[in-house]
């Protein structure tokens, strides 16, 4: 009886919703043994309720790996303009070898403007953006802990620095399943080379693995071995399929009580469907030539990125709950004026594509944006090789990140940092409260969203935060 | 100077009062306060209030008068209302509102929000509160509370005797005797011989006795005996990781009854890799890798030495007590045996990383942090992680236990130690592979000196061109940038790559020198991780005061309060030392022998949770659940044990034997419980009285285990080398996750090239180059851990990726290409190429109708493989890299060599052979994915 549960759970979903593709993670199976009477098990993907009215159905986590400097892009500091190549003396004792040696103030290199109705300001690379200026809730008070990016990364993608612990991503999908269980709850769309610290930037760390991130690849196989060898044609693999499943039918009668067979032998037919059906999801061939162009396909400085950006309204359409989208090469310690222009001009139109597409969608009420780097980047820099080399370091104390639709505050910009950037001090946050403030848009309460692990009720937020009401419109 | 921030009070508080939470003595007017009656309102502030008080406010506003934060004493009433150095009084005593201290802890006035950390905040809970009992009059009382008889079990409640807490109100609290168990003496209790009634004496084991004991009070019976051929599969596999061989099956059931099976255990247990299967699980919880993880993940280069010490110990039978000793103080005990220096490396096995970019006394602190936790988990089974930041929430650990402990862990530095190479050490590859790395730098180099020539003719001619001699006759700040100049931008690309791969390299390079990867004791020596070999400072260098260590609050490097001395785990029955100190308990405060002093006190059969943790993992590798199910965890949020008579009883016997480990497996293999079925007599019966057979009514079956699934495979087809020992080697895996750009630094890790040669790289797993990340994801989707934190046992998800490896993937299909090769060259027909392969991957013969339904299916493929003949696939001889360049915010792409490409030795292919092999090899390819193969009965 327990067993027909899951089949309906498998092959009904499946059924009802049509297309198949890839399954839900190829993972709407079943746990083999349980070790928890943890309710969320019985069904992992299966779609729940949230603990309250959501104002976000889905997520998109745009994430800049590197440290974007919020000083060049949202968070103009003109005082620098007066500062600029001045001596800069920092008093802080616990600081990185990095901050150390003789270090000089840095204005941008860009011109800001003002956009949109709410007139927030934007670096002059950023023209699309600033068409959508007004969607745009840019937030300036938050404050990492680590200026290591592998570090940083582990902390803004799971709260722990030190990496082991579930993704953001994880922990939504933990709570509220997905909506289509033919694709997978949590689908990340990496560079060609995946970011510092790795996969462990999407791992379900201790939560099971069916929240995991899946990483749907730009180059190769985009799930790995989703096909056979070169030589296996899909017949020769149906019929082994076929014989596999006689073998432990058989199986399976010699053994009648042990459960796990089943979801075992089903996810070899999972398998085998989504092997047909995923190329045909991600194609991106058959979106008018009109949104390729609006994404930037086909142009170099926009293509890697707008065609994940169209994928990831393709997936959030179909019901994903999270996406997470890296864009690299933020890490500007030197030449900044060409490496930060052309990382902004990378995104630009895609983002801001992105988000009008939604809107024109009706989805970008119901679906959370989100644009952050791991960390900021300081006021001040070594000048390690001449003045025309200039760029900046790590900063964890001042950054910028913006949200956008899921009821956030629309048209403003929230917090602030000092008059040179380099740390916040309105509205100042903690990561933690970043988590607890996405968990609540997506109408999960941060301390009922738990999950038992050596001896305790790990949350997101690793010991408790709070919302930041703020940025809520 | 530094901009001045735009809310100066506020930083003015976070710089006085960064987390300061100092234990602090409420003097109580009454030792015995049951005899008082206390209003509700002090009940109220006895309860909420002044636990409140302690953990949140008296750490700056409770300590002697002169060091208190804004003059604001808040140790009685009087001055809680009168207030600090503003003058007005901060509570309006039935009045919150108009009260600055209430409006202080709500956070709305910007002005001044207490605590001022945002972790410490008063939640909405602890606010509400307060403001009731100001708005109730404030009401103070110093008695001490005494728990209410109304909660249940209250008098068996106990009081533990530890180091003490940071407040009274922690240190004096109360447990339930079944949730403090693990400090509690190790009992030796009867055997319940009775449970086994009807049996001969000659045929009683004790394990069954106490099993049978639970099984009759909840009238379940115990399952037949398995049959032979599960029971020697089952066997080989815990005790080697390995299937048993067709022969040794076919022995085994012909072999007399009574005498075979222990035989049997004993012949398993002096196999060489009965120590590679020990080493696997024992990594599970100590997180060995090959590589530091972070940042850089630069190679550890002769990381490999702990992890075949492990396999020695094992395989030696090394007593427990010794071994743990040897782990963490080898060095202490004998600095000359190069045994004992290269078992310290279990004290540097966790991620650990310095950069440029990190804070020195953070990464330290991460060191100490790592190692106390890793302590903890592994010998103890106590997650100590949550005493960095407070006192236990629910275990009797104060947060200065957890501190104790880091202290005697104060004097370890890293160092690599030169410790020769010993003949049982298995070096055989050196010389080939470190003439390849060699060869890798020499060539990095030329491309090097190329660039930088170029940089050197594009400055003379700049100088030529401005008129100038040398560089010293331009001002400094006319100078042109010197990095860099004259290269166009993938020059530059390639510059900072290819430093990268020299530091890679010259890694790799110190593997092949007699060093281990261990520590020494003394001073703070500055060690970094961006250097390839750090070796002992000299004597002189190593001046300088040994690091104390400090109560951190919250954990913070940044916010010592009180210096601690070290110590151990004060709740272990016995071991309180400041209150009865004995030379068991107590920790030397010199900088040699503290490590010595605590690994002896783990080490000891007085310590009540030593014995009990591993002899309760060593159940679980053959039952595949504990005793108690979260081997790290005996605390109180951790599981009860299912059996606590037999978990004592088999923790003394495991003293009593000389803490051998391998006397342990015999003694557990041998009892009826271990032998039976994993068929269960009544199913629906077990189903609803013990769904998770914790009473074991049956065996348990289980999925093999990541390494296990691959070394089968390898062992079944013929390939795997048996070979032990050795630095990491580089198996094939999945050739996109190889060649996958890994950012690291500033760049990309040089590609990953599986060895040449199939005998180099179809080793065991365990001798497969652990990187931290990157995996192969064949052990990955099959639930190996990570290596982050410590693994107490392996979860068996299903999960479609599963299939996708095991069905699709190119190991799988190479194995099975490899044996029925193999098995056509042993056999001279199809029925009988089917029988042989039945045999070697589920040992047993087909079912007549399996073996009708398979020849047909070998036949039809035979036909089709004849009509398609297979493409030759040739491996890639470079990669094309993309990456987007810091220096331009642009992808750019270059192309790596895989040098390893000439003269690769690819593993047989469907191109090699004949049409009948392939057909056989899809039939081979099938059992290696059935359930038969993957689960263990």
């Amino acid at each position: 009886m327990h067993r027909l549960q899951r089949r309906d759970f498998l092959y009904g979903m499946s059924a009802s919703l049509g297309t198949v593709a890839l399954n839900a993670l190829l993972q709407a199976e079943e746990k083999s043994a349980p070790k928890t009477p943890n309710p969320v098990l019985e069904k992992p993907l299966a779609p729940r309720d949230p603990h309250f009215k959501p104002r976000a159905k889905a997520c998109i986590f745009l994430f800049m790996e590197g440290g974007p400097s919020h000083i060049d892009t949202f968070d103009p500091k003109p005082a620098l303009e007066k500062l600029h190549l001045k001596e800069f003396v920092r008093e802080d004792k616990q600081v990185s070898a990095m901050a150390s040696g003789k270090r000089y103030y840095i204005k941008s290199p860009f011109q800001h403007r003002q956009a949109g109705e709410s007139g927030i300001s934007l670096c002059e690379h950023f023209s699309h953006l600033s068409e959508v200026a007004d969607e745009l809730c840019i937030y300036h008070g938050l404050q990492a802990e680590s200026i290591n990016h592998p570090t940083a990364c582990y902390h803004m993608n799971t709260g722990n620095r030190f990496g082991g612990d579930p993704a953001v991503g994880s922990w939504m999908t933990y709570g509220l399943g997905t909506e289509n269980q033919n694709l997978p709850a949590f689908i990340v769309l990496p560079e060609v080379a995946y970011p510092q610290g790795g996969s462990a930037n999407w791992s379900n760390g201790f939560l099971p693995a069916y929240f995991q991130g899946t990483a749907l690849r730009s180059h190769g196989s985009p799930i790995l071995d989703l096909n056979p060898p070169a030589h296996v044609t899909r017949e020769t693999q149906r019929k082994n399929l076929d014989l596999l499943a006689k073998l432990n039918q058989a199986d399976m009668q010699r053994h009648p009580h042990e459960e796990l067979l089943a979801a075992r032998m089903e996810s070899y037919e999972l398998a085998f469907r989504m092997q047909a059906q995923v190329p045909d999801i991600i194609n991106l061939d058959k979106e008018t030539r009109q949104t390729q162009e609006m994404y930037g396909l086909g142009q170099p400085e926009t293509d890697s990125f707008g065609r994940r950006c169209l994928l990831a309204r393709k997936l959030v359409e179909e019901g994903v709950r999270f996406v997470q989208i890296y864009a690299a090469g933020w890490d500007s310690h030197d030449y900044l004026e060409r490496s930060h222009k052309a990382r902004m001009q990378a995104v630009d139109k895609p983002v801001a594509a992105l988000l009008k597409d939604l809107k024109a969608r009706g989805l970008l009420d119901e679906t959370l944006v989100v644009w952050t780097g791991e960390f900021g980047r300081s006021p001040d820099n070594g000048i390690r090789s001449g003045r025309q080399a200039a760029g900046r370091d790590h900063n964890a104390k001042g950054m910028a990140l913006w949200m956008a639709g899921g009821g956030v505050k629309a048209g403003h910009r929230i917090g602030a940092t000092d008059e040179i950037g380099d740390h916040a001090v309105e509205v100042v946050n903690p990561i933690q409260n970043l988590h607890v403030t996405l968990e609540h848009i997506m109408g999960l309460d941060d301390n009922q969203l738990t999950y038992f692990h050596e001896g305790r009720f790990k949350v997101l937020s690793q010991t408790g935060g709070a919302v930041i009401k703020e940025l809520l419109g | 100077m530094r901009a001045l921030s735009s809310l100066p009070v506020r930083k003015f508080f976070c710089l006085i009062c960064v987390g300061m939470i100092i234990a602090i003595q409420f003097t109580p007017c009454s030792l015995y306060s049951e005899e008082t009656k206390l209003s509700s309102q002090e009940q109220f502030f006895l309860q909420k209030i002044r636990p409140l008080l302690e953990h949140k406010c008296l750490g700056c506003h409770g300590k002697t008068p002169d060091d208190i934060k804004g003059e604001y004493i808040m140790l009685n009433r009087e001055a809680l209302i009168k207030g600090g150095e503003s003058g007005a009084p901060a509570i309006v005593v039935g009045k919150p509102e108009q009260s600055p201290f209430w409006n202080a802890v709500t956070w709305k006035d910007e002005t001044i929000q207490m605590p001022p950390q945002e972790r410490n905040r008063l939640n909405a809970a602890e606010i509400a509160d307060l403001k009731q009992w100001i708005a109730d009059g404030a009401v103070w009382s110093d008695q001490k509370l005494i728990p209410q008889n109304s909660q249940a079990g209250s008098s068996a409640e106990i009081v533990m005797s530890t180091s003490g807490g940071q407040s009274p109100t922690w240190t004096s609290r109360t447990y339930q005797p079944e949730d403090i168990w693990a400090y509690q003496p190790i009992q030796r209790p009867a055997v319940p011989w009775e449970a086994l009634e009807g049996k001969h004496s000659g045929e009683r084991h004790p394990i069954d006795a106490f099993i049978q004991q639970k099984l009759n009070q909840k009238q379940l019976v115990s399952s037949k005996p398995a049959d032979r051929k599960s029971l020697i599969r089952r066997a080989t596999y815990d005790l080697t990781g390995l299937p048993p061989t067709v022969k040794q099956v076919d022995e085994f059931q012909n072999a007399d009854t009574k005498t075979a099976w222990p035989q049997l255990i004993k012949r398993l247990l002096q196999t060489p890799q009965y120590g590679e299967q020990m080493a696997q699980t024992w990594i599970d919880v100590v997180r060995y890798a090959d590589t530091s993880g972070f940042a850089n993940d630069y190679e550890r280069p002769n990381a490999w030495r702990y992890r075949d010490y492990l396999v020695r110990s094992f395989n030696a039978d090394k007593p427990y007590d010794r071994f743990i000793i040897e782990q963490l103080a080898g060095d202490e005990l004998d600095s000359e045996d190069p045994e004992m220096l290269i078992a310290t490396g279990f004290l540097r096995s966790g991620p650990w990383e310095h950069t440029g970019m990190s804070v020195a006394a953070v990464t330290r602190q991460l060191f100490l942090d790592d190692i106390t936790q890793s302590v903890g988990v592994s010998f103890l089974a106590h997650s100590f992680r949550c005493a960095r930041c407070h006192d236990h929430k629910f275990d009797p650990v104060p947060t200065r236990d957890y501190y104790r402990i880091q202290a005697v862990f104060a004097p370890v530095q890293f160092a690599d130690r030169k410790v020769p190479y010993q003949p049982y050490e298995n070096i055989a590859g050196f010389a080939e592979m470190k003439v390849r790395t060699e060869k890798l730098i020499q060539e990095t180099r030329e491309e090097q000196q190329r660039f930088k020539e170029k940089t050197d003719a594009a400055i003379a001619a700049w100088l030529k061109k401005e008129g100038y001699k040398n560089l010293k006759q331009v001002d400094a700040d006319k100078r042109p940038p010197l990095r860099w100049f004259g290269l166009t931008e993938l020059e530059k690309s390639l510059l900072k790559i290819n430093n990268k791969r020299i530091d890679y390299f010259e890694r790799e390079l110190k593997r092949y020198e007699p060093y281990a990867f261990s520590v020494y004791n003394g001073p703070p020596n500055h060690y970094q991780s961006t250097k390839a070999i750090n070796l002992i400072p000299d004597l002189k260098k190593q001046e300088g005061e040994l690091e104390q260590t400090f109560i951190l609050a919250g954990g913070a490097v940044t916010a010592p309060t009180e210096k601690v001395t070290p110590g151990v785990l004060s709740a272990v029955a016995g071991s309180n030392d400041l209150e009865e100190p004995n030379a068991w308990n107590t920790i030397p405060s010199a900088q040699e022998g503290r490590r010595l002093a605590l690994a002896r006190w783990i080490a000891s059969s007085n310590n009540t949770l030593t014995a009990r943790v591993i002899v309760n993992r060593i159940w679980q590798m053959h039952f595949g659940t504990g005793l108690v199910a979260t081997p790290n965890n005996f605390g109180q949020k951790g599981a009860k044990p299912s059996h606590p008579e037999l978990l004592d009883w088999l923790a003394t016997w495991f003293m009593d034997h000389g803490w051998s480990i391998k006397q342990l497996h015999q003694l557990i293999m041998t009892s009826d419980t271990y032998q039976q079925s994993s068929h269960p007599v009544n199913p629906e019966q077990v189903q609803t009285l013990d769904p998770k057979n914790q009473l074991l009514s049956h065996f348990p079956t289980r999925r093999m285990t990541a390494e296990q699934l691959r070394d089968s495979l390898l062992l079944i087809t013929n390939e795997l080398n048996p070979e032990r020992g050795g630095p990491g080697v580089f198996p094939e895996i999945n050739w996109e996750v190889a060649l996958q750009p890994r950012h690291i630094m500033g760049s990309v890790a040089p590609a990953y090239q599986p060895m040449p040669r199939p005998a180099q790289r179809n080793r065991r797993t365990l001798y497969a180059f652990r990187y931290r990340t990157l995996s192969d994801p064949l052990l990955e989707v099959f639930n190996r851990p990570g290596s982050e934190s410590s693994c107490e046992r392996r979860d068996e998800t299903t999960v479609t990726p599963q299939a996708f490896a095991l069905f699709n993937g190119q190991f799988t299909h190479d194995r099975a290409i490899a044996l029925a090769h193999k098995i056509r060259q042993e056999t001279n027909s199809k029925p009988a190429a089917i029988e042989q392969i039945f045999q070697t991957v589920v040992l047993r013969s087909p079912e007549p109708a399996e073996l009708a339904v398979t020849l047909k299916h070998v036949t039809e493929m035979q036909d089709y493989h004849r009509a398609h003949p297979p493409q030759k696939v040739s491996l890639p001889r470079e990669v094309k890299r993309e990456m987007i360049e810091e220096l331009t915010g642009e992808s750019f792409a270059w192309t790596e060599k895989l040098d390893l490409a000439d003269g690769y030795i690819q593993d047989l292919k469907p191109w090699d052979v004949d049409a009948e092999t392939r057909a056989l090899a899809e039939l081979c390819l099938v059992l290696m994915n059935s359930n038969e193969f993957v689960y263990l009965r």
